[in-house]
Order: C-alpha cells, then structure tokens, then sequence
C-alpha cells in the first residue's frame, strides 16, 4: 500500500497515530511493531524515496542514544524514534499538498494553516533541489567539497550561506506573492477538486484515534 | 476615472535611514498603462510594491503620504519561480490558484482560468506541472495566474525578464489589449525600445523621486539618453553627434532622413 490515493486526512492519521503508540506503548515491543508499519509505510515508497531517507535520518540519533545510554535505553527510544521519522519520511513522500490543501478547504477550515502545514512538507525537496544547484555553481567556481576536513568545511559554508540566504529572499517574494494572489487570512477558497473521503476512511480515522487514546487510558491504569 | 493615485508618497525600508522613495506623487486611469522607467535602485520595484498594498504591510518599514487604490490589484513580480503557489501540479490550477482564493464559483473560476490561458496561449501547457516549465513558460503561467484574477489594475515588474523576443512582443500586444478593456496598468521596465508602441505616459524615477513625467516622447529626451533611458534609436542618434530632437524610433528616424 502506497498511500497515494487515500485521504489526505488519513494520511495525516496514519502518520500521526504511529509516534503516538511508539511512546505510549511498553517498549522495545511496541516501538519495534511501530517501527516496522512505519518501515515497511516509507518501503512502499520506493528505496531511494522513502526507505534510504528515513534509515539516513535516524542513524545518528540511534549512535547519539548509544553514547548517553545503555543498550535497553538505546533500543527503546532509538524505535520510538526511528518510527517518528519514517512516519514523517512517508508523508512527505505520499502527501500531495494540493490534496491536502483541497481537503481542508472542503472541511471550511483556514487555508493559510493548510498551506502553512503543506509547505513544511514541501520544503525539505525543494531545498535539497537548491543545495544541488548551489553546490553545482560553487563546483564551477572551482570550489571542491571533497578531500580534507578543512576543504569539507569551507564547501559547507560556501554552500550554507547562500542556501539561508537565498531561501530568506524566496520566502519575503512568495509572500508577496501568495498575498497578492488571493492568499490572505479569513479568505474563504473555493475547493476546485476536493478529494474523496468514504465512509470506510472516516472510520479507519475514528478506529486510530480510539486505539490511541485506549492505549494511553491502559497505560495509565 | 483615477483607479490609482499616490500622493507625496515617501518610503523607509526596514532599518533603513535613507528613503526608497521620496515625495512620489502619480496616478493611473482605467484604460490606462503608466511605465515606470529608471536606473537600477530608483525606486520602480518599490513604487509598485506601494501601490500594490504590499509596502509596508507585507515588507516593514515605513510610509508617509497617501495611496488610494479604487480597484482590487493584481502584481506580477520578475522572478517567476518565487511566485508560483507549490500547490498545484498542473498549469490549470496554478492559474486557478488565485480565483480559487477569492471564492468564486467554480464555473467563474473555469471561465477566467481559461480566457487567461487563451490570452497568454497556454493551451497546450494547461495539463503541464509548473515544475517542469522553462523560466519564460512559466513567467506566461503566472501573468495568467494573475489575469485569471480580473484584478482593475495590474502592477507589473519587469514582466518581460523571462521572456524571448517574440514572448515579449506577444506580452506587450497583450498588456495594450488590457488597457482597452478598461484595466488600469503601472509597468516598471527597462525594456525601453517597446514603451513608445506601449506606454501611454511615462514617469521617470531617480534616486526614489520623479524626475519628469511625459508621453513616451520622453525617452528619446537629451537627458534621458544621457541618463542611459533613452530608447536605442535615439541613443545612437545622439552617439553620432547628429543633431536633435533625437528620434524615438526607427520610424521616426526613417521620417528624419527623408
């Protein structure tokens, strides 16, 4: 299962449900169970989209952990970890922040807090995409990012800069831009596609947040 | 009718001692297309921004003076890719982005949506994603993103910057085609040689305030030309040492010789 085609909503569901059990449930078995849906979730999405990613990203938390903690300790927050950022991972890469947009809209909620939550998703791709292209022209400016530390370095700032900077300067102009294209607090949008939402969805939805909160009431017991 | 006016209107960027505009004073007309000509920095960009409602709503800083706008406004900024919504995966929406904001209903949306994509012939792209879009393509997407508003007056900067000679020509026909149905237009450009067949007045910017105001006859003015705002015509007239009035086109220089 993708994911492509299911409700935004549920999306938000699914990805939001997995770290909540991951810290309610008793570790390591729950973060493990957590983990691995969420795992085999951002799997679905292909090796280089979704798996590789998510894998990246927890490692160093897992090393961070084994330096402060035991082995016990490591594992069981080093899951619960590991399920928040493949849960992220296969969001970003499963939801269409159109859709989601089209969603919220349909429900008569704010769009500026959609879009706002949409372009968080959006930003991770799109400055992956921009460090590519600066690193290329500091690459043509004869500046290396391979060899030495101190080589390492310096390309990390010549990139950093520039990146910062140039992602300040697009978020002043799409803010002009968005305002002056309708984009305004209060504004009632239209919704041009709202994406389906059955009846089978709004109960898959219901059931996680039900199973969440009994979780957290057994726990608590 | 005055769907535009600035009066006396001085400007502050944020942290800012000296004024990005000073004592600007102008208006636009329904039907009307104002060029906003000068040097890197003199304020053209800003002007715009003011009169658009977004100086210092949006930017910060500080104005004094007074804009009155009479009709909704609608900005196309130079730099296309800051300007596109990143939610929309095809051209159809980006350009129904906007209507879509203002809630109109889905059949109004539908019509404006595709009256701009046949103005800006974009036909063939409406099924495109905008990331997949050349910078020229996707500066038509969003001068029809920001037709599709129906916006009374439309503020353009640089609109022309992404654009090949023939896309350029094709925007200039069409911003005149805006004016006759009755849109207010204020256009900061430095693609001088098109604003005698464009502009209708022209307002001369140095150092943040008006220098002169005129018929586009301006541009072929010894100090324009002196200025480097002069179109090419005339300043190669005034290059060759022939003598003046320079002519403001090739037109009118074919006239001279004769």
């Amino acid at each position: 299962m993708t994911g492509r085609r299911l409700h935004p909503f549920t999306l938000l569901a699914i990805a939001g449900a997995l770290p909540a059990l991951a810290w309610i449930l008793p570790a390591p078995a729950g973060g493990a169970c957590t983990a691995a849906v969420a795992l085999v979730l951002t799997a679905s999405r292909g090796l280089r989209r979704g798996l590789w990613p998510a894998v990246l990203t927890a490692a160093p938390f897992w090393v961070f952990l084994r330096l402060l903690h035991d082995v016990p300790t490591t594992i069981a927050i080093g899951l619960r970890i590991t399920t928040m950022v493949a849960s992220f991972v296969w969001l970003a890469a499963t939801l269409a922040p159109d859709r989601l947009v089209e969603a919220t809209v349909a429900r008569g909620w704010s769009v500026t807090a959609a879009y706002l939550f949409a372009a968080t998703i959006t930003a991770v791709p799109m400055l992956r995409g921009r460090a590519r292209r600066i690193v290329e022209a500091q690459r043509c400016r004869g500046l290396s990012p391979r060899g030495s530390l101190g080589n390492r370095l310096r390309a990390l700032r010549a990139l950093a800069l520039p990146l910062v900077l140039s992602a300040l300067h697009d978020v002043d102009e799409r803010a002009l831009a968005l305002e002056t294209r309708g984009m305004v607090s209060g504004a009632r949008r239209t919704p041009l596609a709202p994406p389906p939402d059955s009846a089978v969805e709004r109960a898959a939805r219901w059931a996680l947040l039900v199973a969440c909160v009994a979780a957290l009431i057994w726990r608590l017991k | 009718m005055k769907s535009l006016t600035l009066e006396r209107v001085s400007f502050w960027y944020p942290a800012t001692e000296a004024p990005a505009l000073r004592d600007v004073s102008l208006d636009v007309s329904q039907g009307e297309i104002v060029a906003l000509v000068g040097a890197v920095g003199a304020g053209a960009s800003t002007v715009l921004l003011a009169a658009g409602d977004l100086a210092p709503r949006l930017t910060g800083g500080r104005i004094v003076g007074t804009v009155s706008r009479r009709e909704r406004s609608a900005i196309v900024l130079p730099t296309p890719w800051t300007q596109v919504s990143g939610l929309a995966f095809t051209v159809w929406d980006e350009v129904a982005f906007g209507p879509a904001n203002l809630g109109w209903p889905t059949h109004e949306i539908a019509r404006q949506v595709d009256r701009a994509l046949e103005h800006l012939e974009l036909g063939p792209l409406a099924t495109r994603d905008p990331a997949t879009l050349s910078g020229g393509e996707l500066q038509r997407v969003i001068i029809a993103a920001t037709l599709a508003m129906d916006s009374g007056l439309v503020l353009f900067d640089e609109p022309a910057a992404e654009l090949d000679a023939e896309g350029a020509r094709k925007l200039w026909r069409l911003i005149r085609v805006l004016a006759k149905e009755g849109k207010a237009v204020l256009l900061a450009t430095s693609a001088l040689d098109a604003l005698p067949d464009v502009a209708d007045r022209l307002v001369w910017l140095e150092d943040g305030a008006v220098r002169a105001v005129g018929t586009p006859e301006l541009l072929a003015d010894v100090a324009a030309c002196d200025a480097g705002l002069g179109t090419s015509v005339a300043t190669v007239w005034g290059a060759s040492g022939l003598p003046g009035p320079y002519p403001l086109t090739v037109a009118h220089a074919v006239r001279r010789w004769r």
